[in-house]
């Protein structure tokens, strides 16, 4: 049985909360929630909170946007290595787009587009 | 990559762009998502592709058959973020390793390359993934045109998704029709000299899904 849905999990983001999901076999780490643990296959899943601290593994700054986000280019997009080890895809926000750089510290913050609330990071 | 790429694909009169650019005009142009600029990225294109399988029986009363050598398929998370190298493709590491042991080859026995170039560094990290160059190498042996036509292992002679288009679900097809092309000896001036075995490498989803084959000019 699965922990944690993926409705419950963008919940929890709106609320400014960042909610995993640790295998109760062997201990794993995911985010977001699925159904199978990636390393043994199980489906047995503990709820975990993150701290929402990590650091920038990669990034890349969006110049020409797809048509669902026309009109919000430059944007930044970063895969963060979370404290706990898992990482994360999201928007960073509050940064000057030329200040950012692999390894910077930041921290997890909701972003609400419209109604729907998104994973974005701020410096920390 | 873009610059070689386009190159072949002007020897090939069914690319979507048969022209040459220069390297000036890809560091000008303009940036998409850095450090990708608009020459760093393929086309979506519309084309056709089609590949004719027959039994071996069929294949040996047929002119010039294309001999199948191993096709394999590997798996990996579709996520960037939970992939567990982001300077790597796993499934195309997988996939690779697989095809070259169901063929009993490796990758000093191949002579020409068909592969996944959406963006200029994917062709960087397939040709390291397919085991042709050592990881963190793929770029120098780009820019020593060892992967050019007349290089040690030229690949893309298409002109690769970037020059030669990218009609999604045709890519995978095409591959093949320019290995059968290449390995019949039947490629014109984009011809690489003495083809005897090539490699066609597909994807989907972010190479969550990767498919390796090879291709003999002779039979196994
Ligand atoms: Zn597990």
């Amino acid at each position: 049985m699965s922990g944690l849905s993926l409705k419950e999990f963008f919940d929890a983001v709106r609320e400014g909360h960042l909610l995993a999901q640790r295998c109760a076999g062997c201990r794993e780490l995911a985010i977001p929630p699925k159904a199978f643990c990636p390393s043994c296959h199980g489906k047995e899943w503990e709820r975990v909170e993150l701290s929402g601290k990590g650091e920038i593994a990669s990034y890349t700054i969006i110049r020409v946007p797809p048509a669902s986000l026309a009109g919000q280019a430059p944007y930044a997009v970063a895969v963060v290595r979370m404290a706990e080890g898992v990482s994360l895809l999201g928007r960073l926000v509050d940064f000057p787009l030329e200040a950012i750089k692999v390894g910077l510290p930041v921290v997890f913050t909701p972003l609400i587009q419209g109604d729907q609330p998104l994973i974005a990071f701020k410096p920390s | 990559m873009a610059v070689k790429n386009h190159r072949h694909g002007a020897l090939n009169p069914k690319a979507q762009f048969q022209k040459e650019i220069t390297l000036e005009q890809v560091l000008k142009s303009a940036l998409i998502a850095d450090p990708l600029k608009l020459y760093d990225c393929c086309p979506f294109s519309d084309g056709a592709a089609a590949v004719v399988i027959a039994s071996e029986e069929v294949a040996t009363r047929t002119r010039k058959p294309v001999w199948v050598l191993a096709s394999a398929q590997a798996g990996d998370e579709m996520c960037l973020h939970a992939k567990r190298d982001l300077s790597r493709a796993l499934a195309t590491e997988r996939a690779a390793q697989a095809a070259y042991r169901q063929a009993g080859l490796g990758p000093q026995d191949v002579d020409v390359v068909e592969l996944h170039d959406c963006f200029t560094i994917a062709e960087i990290v397939a040709t390291e993934g397919l085991g042709l160059f050592e990881p963190g190498t793929g770029g120098i042996a780009a820019e020593k045109g060892w992967t050019a036509l007349g290089g040690k292992v030229p690949v893309n002679p298409s002109g690769g998704l970037k020059a030669k288009g990218h009609p999604i679900g045709a890519t995978g097809a095409a591959q093949i029709a320019e290995l059968a092309t290449q390995l019949r000896g039947e490629a014109g001036p984009r011809q690489v000299e003495g083809a005897r075995i090539g490699l066609a490498h597909t994807l989907g989803g972010n190479t969550a899904t990767v498919l390796v084959s090879l291709f003999g000019r002779d039979r196994a």
